[in-house]
């Protein structure tokens, strides 16, 4: 489709550092997360998704109704960690289909845009209720994202720094569009992410995630990782 | 202007053309884009109007094959649409014509029109006199949602001519629409998903006919799409459930591999429901099931969601889980895989199969829950806490009835993979979640949003 702005390569051409697609050549583990997307309207969650899972970046980035399911996989030493993306819906009215996306879910980025103070008000509701409502041991990332827009900031970095310490919260100011950090905060989380077998019991209340059983564990409830 | 004048006008506009074409190529910057045959646009635009990234392919054979069957079907159409009589269009609606050509497929260029019949866009229209206009004018002062609508007609079908241009005037019209909607209808306000249906019924209708056509999808019982966008999303709920009964009796062993998958509908059928297929199959299809929606009423989403889901059966029981989620989300609506014509047909051979199995009218009385409880268009000045977009710290009861149904299918699904034991158990749980939020028919339309 046209008008769609410019379109930067793959996502390990973006972004450089050390996440990079695995090749055939990974040996060791393989882990697999579940981590969703949150945040208010428009402040760019599918944009970072995009970048990060293909590189590109749209100006016109339709709103997701609903929610958008993609995968991406980074390395990480010996360890190549596949991350399963639900990218959900902004707009208030979808707030209540969230936990469809967010139990089980043992990552979260809670995405806020730098230029509207409204936006990181409401990333803080998303962060209370994912300690309240979502496994225990979830990770959980802010991104304050638009950073090419500083010059039209409205958010201090130093005030969402101190929040997100506050918090325990991994935290990055991000770009879609420039690809700053993008790749970095993923690979932050991957690398926050236990992996070795049944660290820390990911998972909590009933929702292991989505992505289970593999065919010879069957009726096994998937650790949070590696095989 | 005296006759003289406009001879010596009509003298200099006649010379300014001769010497253009005297000068030639030479003037080249006064040519405007669209006057060379290399404009990039011509070639990138599809006859619906989207412009995509490449060139498209040069016409093939069947294309001008499909083409020439439906100019060759125009004129029966411009026969049933005789504009200053429907005597035509109600006896063919009667005799079964109509729907016989309506699935044969409805030529393009009488689209708009058919769908203003289908939608009773006139009538509603005639009733309700100067009503657009003034909704239009209390928007512009009052509506709670234009920042939304605003933020969203910026990302609506940007690959459309029509949308393209920013400010343009279709995306004028866009914004118009759904900010008159935001006011008239104050239960649903705006909802995401629903710029896409107001931008495609722009693409057939003018701006005062988009916004009645909208507001009858979500009033009339046909369609009832008030329940779909309204907080909680009732009708969502209840037609995943109603999709999942008729996925386990025609498809079991499909749907026993989608429990195994984790593959809830509630992860695939929400833009199926909330906007007719649209994004989701190829623009050409789309608006062939819309033909059919208008037509048929809420049935068709059901019908198309299980035809889908069987065309495709063998390609998805031996896919994982990802590779369903991208082939539902992404994929299809690339290629479909399937013509629309074998499509279409599927759509009608399905309809017979739900009705016969009495599976196909999902209610026959709408739950209360999901219909208005106010008067549309009857304006209440918001509250200051609406207006100045003031976020409420609780969930109403609507959402938290959502909340807990998400919850208990998920739960469900994790604790029984394989549902259908578990489902007489889950359509009590619905049932009984469903009857709470019944009894106080009060709604506080001021607080929510």
């Amino acid at each position: 489709m046209a008008n769609r702005g410019n379109q930067a390569g793959t996502a390990t051409a973006a972004a450089g550092g050390a996440a990079q697609r695995p090749n055939g050549a990974t040996q060791g583990k393989i882990c697999q997360f579940k981590l969703v997307l949150l945040g208010e309207s428009a402040v760019g969650k599918s944009s970072l998704v995009l970048r990060f899972v293909k590189g590109q970046f749209h100006e016109y980035q339709e709103s997701t109704i609903g929610a958008a399911f993609l995968t991406q996989t980074v390395c990480l030493d010996d360890t190549t960690v596949k991350f399963e993306i639900w990218d959900t819906a902004g707009q208030e009215r979808y707030h209540s289909l969230a936990p469809m996306y967010y139990r089980g879910a043992q990552a979260a980025i809670v995405v806020y845009d730098i230029t509207n103070q409204d936006t990181f008000g409401r990333a803080k509701v998303w962060v209370k209720e994912l300690q309240r409502q979502a496994s225990p041991n979830i990770v959980i990332a802010l991104a304050g994202n638009k950073a090419d827009l500083a010059a039209k900031r409205a958010v201090e970095f130093d005030e969402a720094k101190g929040y997100a310490e506050e918090n325990g919260l991994l935290f990055m100011e991000t770009s879609a569009k420039t690809a700053m950090n993008v790749n970095d905060i993923f690979l932050a989380i991957a690398k926050k992410l236990p992996k070795n077998d049944g660290a820390g019991g990911v998972g909590g209340s009933s929702g292991q995630g989505r992505r289970l059983d593999r065919a010879e564990d069957g009726n096994k409830p998937a650790s949070s990782c590696c095989k | 202007m005296t006759e003289e004048e406009l001879l010596v006008k009509a003298a200099e506009e006649r010379a300014a053309i001769v010497n253009k074409y005297d000068r030639g190529r030479e003037n080249a910057e006064q040519i405007d884009p669209w006057e060379d045959p290399g404009f990039e646009i011509y070639h990138a635009t599809d006859r619906y109007g989207f412009i995509h990234d490449k060139r498209l392919p040069s016409i093939q054979r069947i294309e001008i094959r499909d083409k020439e069957l439906e100019n060759s079907r125009l004129k029966k159409w411009s026969k049933m649409l005789h504009p200053n009589s429907t005597k035509v269009w109600d006896k063919d609606m009667k005799s079964g014509k109509l729907k016989k050509r309506l699935y044969k497929g409805v030529p393009d260029a009488v689209r708009g029109e058919v769908w203003s019949r289908l939608l009773h866009i006139k009538k509603t229209k005639e009733e309700q006199i100067g009503k657009y206009e003034e909704m239009r004018k209390l928007a512009r002062l009052w509506s709670p949602d234009l920042r939304q609508i605003d933020l969203d007609v910026n990302r609506t079908y940007r690959d459309h001519l029509m949308f393209r241009e920013r400010y343009g005037l279709k995306q004028q019209a866009l914004f118009h629409v759904l900010g008159a909607y935001s006011v008239y209808n104050s239960e649903i306000g705006y909802c995401q998903g629903m710029s896409q249906i107001a931008a495609l019924l722009l693409m057939y209708l003018n701006e005062e006919d988009a916004f009645w056509g909208l507001s009858n999808l979500m009033a009339d019982p046909k369609w009832a799409m008030h329940g779909f966008f309204i907080p909680g999303f009732p009708k969502l709920l209840r037609f995943q459930q109603q999709h999942d009964k008729i996925f386990a009796k025609f498809l079991p062993k499909l749907k026993k591999h989608f429990d195994r998958q984790n593959i809830d509908a509630g992860l695939y059928t929400l833009k199926w429901f909330f906007q007719c297929f649209l994004d989701r199959v190829p623009f050409s299809l789309a608006i062939r099931l819309w033909d059919i929606y208008l037509f048929e009423g809420e049935n068709l989403l059901l019908t198309m969601s299980y035809g889908l889901l069987k065309l495709h059966r063998r390609s998805l029981s031996r896919m994982g889980m990802e590779e369903i989620v991208e082939f539902l989300q992404i994929h299809l609506s690339q290629n479909f895989g399937y013509s629309d014509n074998v499509v279409i047909e599927n759509v009608e051979k399905c309809m017979e199969e739900l009705r016969r199995a009495k599976l196909d009218q999902n209610s026959k009385q709408i739950p209360a829950s999901e219909l208005a409880q106010n008067p549309f268009g009857a304006f209440v000045t918001p509250s200051i806490d609406v207006s100045i977009g003031r976020r409420r710290a609780e969930f109403s009861d609507e959402e938290r009835v959502a909340r807990a149904a998400v919850v208990a299918r998920m739960e469900l699904q994790v604790s029984c993979p394989v549902r259908n034991r578990a489902f007489n158990q889950f359509d009590q749980l619905i049932h009984i979640t469903c009857i709470s939020v019944e009894v106080p028919t009060t709604r506080f339309l001021s607080v929510y949003r």
